[in-house]
């Protein structure tokens, strides 16, 4: 897992990332749960301006069928 | 001056003639609110998250383009609802002006993969075998001990 580390850090300003893509599938999935719901910002470390950019991000690949609005969990 | 992006998803099994026509008729409608396209292309077929009209997989296309007449863009987004080969479209406002696409010319694979097939003569093999021997020690010792 991605977020084990005890040290949190947000992940964009870490790698230098000011604008999130909403057609960045790839990066956007590690911001969501296996159900795809985005996981909160106490777990993922994300700071407060960059989280408010990743669910605008996210909310929009949804609308478009990049990302699933509801994934089957575990049954 | 702002900058928009608009992307929309097609049917798949479209022939390419087909998929031309429409990309000229939505660019034809769009140039009707007098913004100026930059970007026009297929982005590739890609499964969908959710099944759409009973659709699996779709073709989407973006389109970046200089903003025109602003009062004409909602006639334009009702009509990319109401255009049948259309099956869901999302316009976007970007931050900067976007770059023109060049397609990435492909490269000959022929003298890649012949520099990487030395690559691998030339380093020794007697170098990776001790490092191999390591980790199999490394696994098969936890085993011993249980």
């Amino acid at each position: 897992m991605a977020f084990q580390n005890r040290n949190k850090f947000c992940y964009f300003k870490e790698n230098g990332i000011h604008e999130i893509d909403y057609k960045d599938v790839k990066l956007l999935r590690r911001f969501v749960n296996d159900q795809g719901k985005i996981m909160p910002r106490r777990i993922t470390g994300t700071s407060a301006k960059m989280h408010r950019k990743l669910i605008k991000a996210i909310k929009r690949s949804r609308s478009i069928a990049l990302m699933p609005y509801v994934e089957r969990g575990i049954e | 001056m702002r900058y928009y992006e608009t992307i929309y998803i097609v049917d798949p099994n479209l022939d390419n003639n087909v998929l031309d026509k429409i990309m000229d008729e939505i660019s034809k409608e769009l140039q009707k609110t007098e913004s100026k396209i930059i970007n026009h292309r297929v982005w590739g077929k890609k499964r969908l998250a959710y099944q759409i009209e009973n659709q699996k997989y779709g073709t989407y296309v973006l389109m970046q383009f200089e903003e025109g007449d602003q009062s004409k863009m909602l006639e334009f987004s009702t009509w990319m609802k109401l255009n049948n080969s259309v099956i869901r479209h999302m316009t976007v406002l970007l931050s900067d002006k976007p770059e023109l696409h060049v397609e990435e010319e492909k490269k000959e694979e022929v003298p890649a993969k012949d520099s990487a097939i030395e690559k691998d003569e030339s380093s020794p093999q007697v170098e990776k075998s001790p490092e191999k021997e390591k980790k199999k020690k490394m696994v098969e010792e936890p085993e011993e001990e249980k």
